[in-house]
């Protein structure tokens, strides 16, 4: 038995060694994090996204196969403005690796190097819902702040890994230019959709909206991460048959009865977007993202 | 007083030239001058609305070039750090990307939570059987209304060393009575080298999954029978320290070795009252009397270990298995020990797109087995007791908010006198469907029915029915796996 002891632990220390290698290993909690660190860090780091792309990263539970990974993380990126903190905090618990805690550098909450739309003013009340006092975290939507995470990350790389800052920045500048390019054919796409008003289903697409100058003007749920009630619904019925309103955007993983009801009853058209990197099959890079919701906008929304 | 005026004014005038107008025996040519200076005011008429037309087309015009220079502009966002965006420049100076230091998550130090269970409940046995039917502490025992758990928790990081939790309990039991407890307050490393930690204070012992979870957690609305059985209704907790290792393997492992008081009321089957499990009976075990257990060498510790490992079976398919060990002296002679063992396994699909953490399917199941010393080798009657048990339970989430559960239960012992009327050591099955919804995060509602095969009870079965509902406070709810 001791011998098996022994022979077991000898097993685990040799794993860890093999275990170190020499990219830097980059922690994010979803896709799209991912995939911007990807898109800067190139081969000089390792990318592994805590949450898949199909699911809700504010649902997720702290599994013992993401203990694993950030014990082992240098870097660990975050959404932040309370979009995990369900599960982030118990998982660093478990975790206990200081490189990655908050206060230390290979902490990095991206909600910080971003301007939050919809933060709350006035009393905030579980009465209203999920509602986010520090501001809406789904700012990964706008394009735009995309280029601020981008840069956080690239100078926070560089801090970590002052050899490669060079790369990093180049890439950056890579990535921007990219972005800029990119952000004129979609806003050019999509100005049949300017000005008009649109049904989420959440309190998610803000961003996507403030990027391409389209309002949400109401959400299927009567509150945010409430279910929506037969008494909303209705309202909801008559608010788009006033109003003609036309479209409807939802992300792929929330139930489509409540939409089918609202097509069904108003003709309103609806357009299943993908929220994250990774949330339909072949978006695997930033740009893919907006390139699939554009895509799907404009096939939708235009007439 | 002006404006008035200002208005009456050009109404008096207007007034006044048509009484002009309408004055009857003018001149012919008088008319003849005012058809000619009528036509040449209808002539000015067109030409200025003729001007104001084209006025207006001009303007909208311009509004038309403004509106898609605005749309041009739009899409010409730079987003490099060149671009005119008064953002841009702010975000992007290095010293405006968080630094190192203090985030928004640190501005809130303490989080203060308050969560309260309570539960209606009836059965066919009276509330004297129900108590050994429903041993947990938190459990439903009574027709009627239950405060299962009233739990203010109150956690926070240290400093950089330390995090640190205190629970503290409020019941209120069967007379009447209110009762605190301070369950559980302990402090834990956050970041040690070589995967080490190390908590120290009271705090629930790591066996298994179900005993360190609290009952606001629990799937169901009492504690397993086993679980009561072996750790009384408290769950073992006590007042001690342990370290644990994330070991560098591929997958998660983690070893737990910790050393905790054996007395005290919560440390059940070895020092504490009532090892029996059974709160009414608590000097006996199996008809074997309990000694003093101050008479024991107070240095005699309970240890604990604990191996923990977990896998993604698949993207939708995870899993967690466990094994416990417990030896630490007990209380029916002064050189007698009790060894608990346990496996536990914990499985959980959700598929690839899930609304709010739904659907999903768990199975959690834990096997327990306990050898009692009873009696010093001295004395005649010494025997071992063996006791075993099992649960397995299973959840499918089926739509949001709304669970489904079936539970299934077994437990019985072996050596001792007669099981059979104990209500803690005879043989017992139990089958438990229950149904829950959860409204949001913060609050629930459950329905449960409790089958219970007891050879105790008289006429060997009961039924029961709870109704269960919860609310939570304070601080965000924690989603562990």
């Amino acid at each position: 038995m001791k011998q098996f002891i022994q022979h077991a632990l000898l097993l685990f220390l040799v794993m860890g060694a093999v275990n170190s290698q020499a990219a830097l290993q980059v922690v994010t909690t979803t896709e799209d994090l991912a995939a911007i660190a990807r898109a800067i860090g190139g081969a000089a780091v390792d990318v592994v996204s805590l949450t898949p792309g199909t699911r809700d990263p504010h649902f997720a539970e702290a599994k013992p196969s993401m203990i694993r990974k950030v014990s082992r993380a240098e870097l660990l990126i975050l959404v932040g403005a309370d979009m995990e903190i369900g599960w982030l905090p118990p998982l660093l618990q478990s975790a206990r690796n200081g490189r990655v805690q908050s206060g230390n550098a290979g902490y990095l909450d991206l909600s910080l190097t971003v301007p939050l739309l919809g933060k709350m003013t006035g009393p905030v009340s579980r009465a209203m819902g999920d509602v986010h006092a520090k501001g809406n975290p789904h700012y990964w939507l706008d394009p735009r702040n995309g280029a601020h995470m981008a840069r956080a990350i690239a100078t926070r790389l560089g801090e970590l890994d002052p050899p490669g800052q060079a790369d990093y920045q180049a890439r950056l500048a890579a990535f921007e230019q990219t972005l800029e390019q990119k952000l004129k054919e979609w806003q050019t796409t999509l100005i049949p959709l300017r000005g008009q008003a649109v049904i989420a289903y959440h309190t998610s697409f803000i961003y996507l909206a403030d990027a391409f100058g389209f309002s949400v003007v109401d959400e299927v749920e009567p509150m945010p991460g409430i279910a929506p009630s037969a008494a909303h619904l209705s309202q909801l019925v008559q608010r788009i048959k006033s109003e003609q309103i036309d479209l409807l955007i939802m992300e792929p993983y929330y139930e489509r009865r409540s939409a089918r009801y609202l097509h069904d009853q108003t003709g309103i058209r609806i357009a299943v977007l993908p929220q994250s990197a990774g949330a339909l099959p072949q978006i695997e890079t930033y740009v893919d993202l907006f390139d699939r919701i554009v895509a799907i906008l404009s096939q939708t929304g235009g007439d | 007083m002006f404006n008035h005026l200002h208005r009456i004014t050009p109404m008096g005038i207007l007034m006044g030239a048509c009484a002009i107008f309408s004055l009857p025996g003018l001149a012919a040519e008088d008319s003849a001058l005012l058809r000619q200076q009528l036509i040449e005011l209808q002539q000015q008429m067109q030409q200025s609305q003729q001007a104001y037309q084209s006025r207006l087309q001009a303007l909208e015009q311009r509004l038309m070039q403004l509106e898609q220079d605005k749309v041009m502009q739009l899409a010409q966002d730079k987003i490099t750090p060149a671009a005119n965006s008064t953002i841009v420049r702010q975000q992007t100076s290095p010293s405006d990307v968080p630094s190192s230091g203090l985030t928004s998550s640190t501005a809130n130090p303490l989080r203060i939570g308050l969560s309260g269970l309570f539960a209606a409940g009836g059965s066919n046995a009276d509330n004297d059987e129900l108590e050994g039917l429903q041993a947990g502490g938190h459990d439903p025992n009574r027709n009627g209304f239950t405060v299962q758990n009233v739990e203010l928790s109150l956690g926070a990081t240290v400093d950089p060393y330390f995090d640190a939790q205190t629970n503290i309990i409020f019941l209120i039991d069967n007379e009447g009575e209110t009762e605190v407890e301070l369950e559980e307050a302990f402090m834990t490393t956050r970041h040690l080298p070589w995967g080490l930690q190390v908590k120290g204070g009271q705090y629930f012992t790591e066996f298994g999954r179900q005993n360190p979870q609290h009952p606001h957690t629990w799937a169901f609305a009492d504690q397993p029978v086993v679980l009561s059985r072996f750790f009384g209704g408290d769950g073992l907790r006590s007042q001690g320290a342990r370290v644990s290792w994330l070991a560098p393997t591929p997958w998660y492992s983690e070893l737990y070795l910790g050393a905790q008081n054996a007395n005290g009321e919560t440390v059940t089957s070895f020092l504490a009252e009532g090892a029996g499990g059974d709160p009414t009976d608590p000097e006996t075990i199996g008809g074997h009397a309990l000694i003093d257990r101050d008479g024991r060498d107070q240095s005699d510790l309970l240890y604990s270990a604990r191996w923990l490992n977990g896998f993604d079976l698949s993207d939708t398919l995870s899993m967690n298995m466990g094994f416990s060990g417990l030896i630490g002296p007990n209380a029916s002679g002064r050189s007698t020990d009790t060894t608990i063992v346990g496996t536990d396994v914990y499985l959980k699909w959700q598929p690839a797109y899930v609304q709010r953490g739904f659907p999903f399917v768990s199975w959690h199941t834990e096997v327990l087995q306990r050898r009692y010393e009873a009696g010093d080798s001295e004395d005649p009657t010494q025997e071992t007791l063996k006791d075993w048990g099992f649960f397995s339970q299973a959840l499918w989430g089926f739509r949001p908010g709304w669970v489904a559960g079936l539970r299934t239960e077994f437990a019985e012992a072996d050596g001792g006198v007669s099981t059979d009327d104990d209500p803690f050591r005879d043989r017992r099955k139990r089958l438990s469907p229950n149904l829950t919804w959860y409204p949001s995060e913060y609050s629930k509602l459950r329905l449960q029915y409790n089958r219970d095969w007891a050879e105790h009870l008289d006429g060997g079965n009961a039924d029961s029915l709870f109704l269960q509902m919860e609310f939570s406070l304070g601080s965000h709810t924690a989603h562990t796996f």
